[in-house]
């Protein structure tokens, strides 16, 4: 049984965005598969706004490169659109592993990032996409890079008048892209370890190598200092595995030792690994 | 409350729902749909799944203002005891079912895999009913079902 609350159902983006900014303790559902999990488990509020009857939060357009997709985007809808899976193919392979087909019908590429969970399978290839957040309230529209949005695990800047309305992301064109993950079964499962990869090479040289490790550290994260170690680098053995070690130092820096590293450094080098070499 | 108007196995209703309530509860207790059931309640092992415009769902996670002006299905769409779709014989002849208790869940993923689907193989029938959990049969009689079902049937929307 759900706690108690009222909940809207608005059609336009002025309309939900007039409820979040007059209701107070009011909290958005789109798919729901997240929320009312919680909410089962003890969250509570008086309001709830749907938004998965906003006229255009649905859309997916594509425009000179640039995608731009509705925060209400299914990740169904993202794993499945031919255009997706030619210009931003680690998100559509990620948003197809996410949970199970239902849960890919129901859930939305906004509420993956707006409950920012360290195993979010879509937030890796977005950051790798360089994803800039379009998001309105009544008063104002801003934007925000994916990166500076989320800010802890299971928390964003989003204020609670606050609607994310849409993820754009630009097609990476030459590069072979890709994302790969473990988890403790082969489907219905949370991720447990992933890596998004972007990377442009030119005759045996690295040119542009994008990274970004997820359900490692508190937030999935770029490796921005071994992107750059790579950039012009030949694509040899020893610089692979240079490059693996100075992921695994990163992640170092950022959580400090690990009980889990035993299993979990060895995994990211091993994934790091393959999707350098290709 | 909030009046929703929808399509329940072919035939419009509409009814009075409470905001928090569940389609789970809705379809259950308003309309005694008893095969829709609640198993784990959180999204994970797929008794409550149900067709919403021929996609499964959970109807455990699913609001029931969410369905108004859509199409809802459930495994009574497919056929009753005298009159039984060819996926629920072929559920029968496989052993498909034993306890039974995940099997209206899993024959509307498997209707709705069917309709997109004429001829699936049979990594895209495992991925179909990967919602679904089944402690009895190991599933591989459950996929020799879909499998032996695909030829035999029309899925209809």
């Amino acid at each position: 049984m759900l706690p108690d609350f009222v909940s809207v159902n608005p059609e336009t983006k002025e309309e939900a965005l007039a409820f979040l900014d007059s209701i107070g303790d009011a909290r958005v559902i789109a798919g729901g598969t997240d929320l009312l999990v919680n909410m089962k488990r003890g969250e509570s509020c008086r309001n709830v706004v749907d938004i998965m009857n906003v006229e255009g939060l649905n859309r997916l357009s594509v425009n000179d490169g640039e995608i731009v997709i509705g925060s209400t985007v299914t990740h169904a809808a993202i794993s499945t659109i031919t255009i997706l899976n030619d210009m931003a193919r680690s998100l559509s392979a990620a948003c197809g592993l996410i949970g199970s087909p239902q849960i890919r019908n129901m859930g939305t590429v906004g509420g993956n990032l707006v409950n920012a969970s360290p195993a979010a399978d879509s937030i890796s290839p977005l950051l790798i996409h360089d994803a800039i957040l379009s998001i309105e309230s009544k008063d104002e529209t801003r934007e925000e890079t994916l990166e500076n949005f989320i800010i802890a695990p299971y928390e964003t800047s989003l204020k609670p008048c606050e609607l994310l309305t849409s993820v754009c992301i630009k097609a990476l064109p030459g590069y072979r892209e890709g994302y790969r993950r473990t988890a403790k079964r082969a489907a219905w499962a949370i991720s447990r370890l992933s890596v998004a990869w972007a990377i442009l090479e030119d005759e045996g040289r690295f040119v542009d190598v994008k990274l970004a490790i997820g359900s490692c550290t508190p937030m999935p994260f770029r490796p921005r200092s071994v992107e750059e170690f790579l950039r012009g680098r030949t694509k040899v053995d020893p610089t692979i595995g240079e490059a693996v070690v100075m992921v695994t130092e990163e992640i170092r820096k950022i959580t400090g030792d690990r009980p889990s590293f035993a299993y979990k450094l060895p995994v990211v080098s091993d994934l790091v690994q393959k999707a350098l070499r290709g | 409350m909030k009046n929703v108007s929808f399509v329940l196995n072919g035939k419009r209703v509409s009814c009075e729902v409470q905001d928090r309530e569940l389609l789970l509860h809705t379809l259950r207790e308003r309309f005694s749909i008893k095969s829709v059931k609640e198993g784990c309640g959180i999204g994970e092992c797929g008794t409550c799944t149900v067709l919403i415009d021929n996609e499964p769902h959970y109807s455990c996670l699913t609001l029931a203002s969410k369905v108004n002006g859509h199409d809802v299905k459930t495994v009574e769409y497919l056929g009753d005891a005298d009159h039984l779709h060819p996926l629920q014989k072929a559920f029968i002849e496989s052993g498909a079912v034993q306890c039974g208790y995940c099997t209206p869940g899993m024959l509307l993923s498997a209707y709705s895999l069917l309709m997109k689907n004429g001829n699936p193989g049979e990594n895209e029938i495992k991925e179909a009913i990967s919602g679904n959990l089944c402690r009895c049969t190991g599933y591989i009689q459950i996929v020799e079902a879909i499998r032996d079902a695909a030829g035999l049937c029309k899925c209809k929307s």
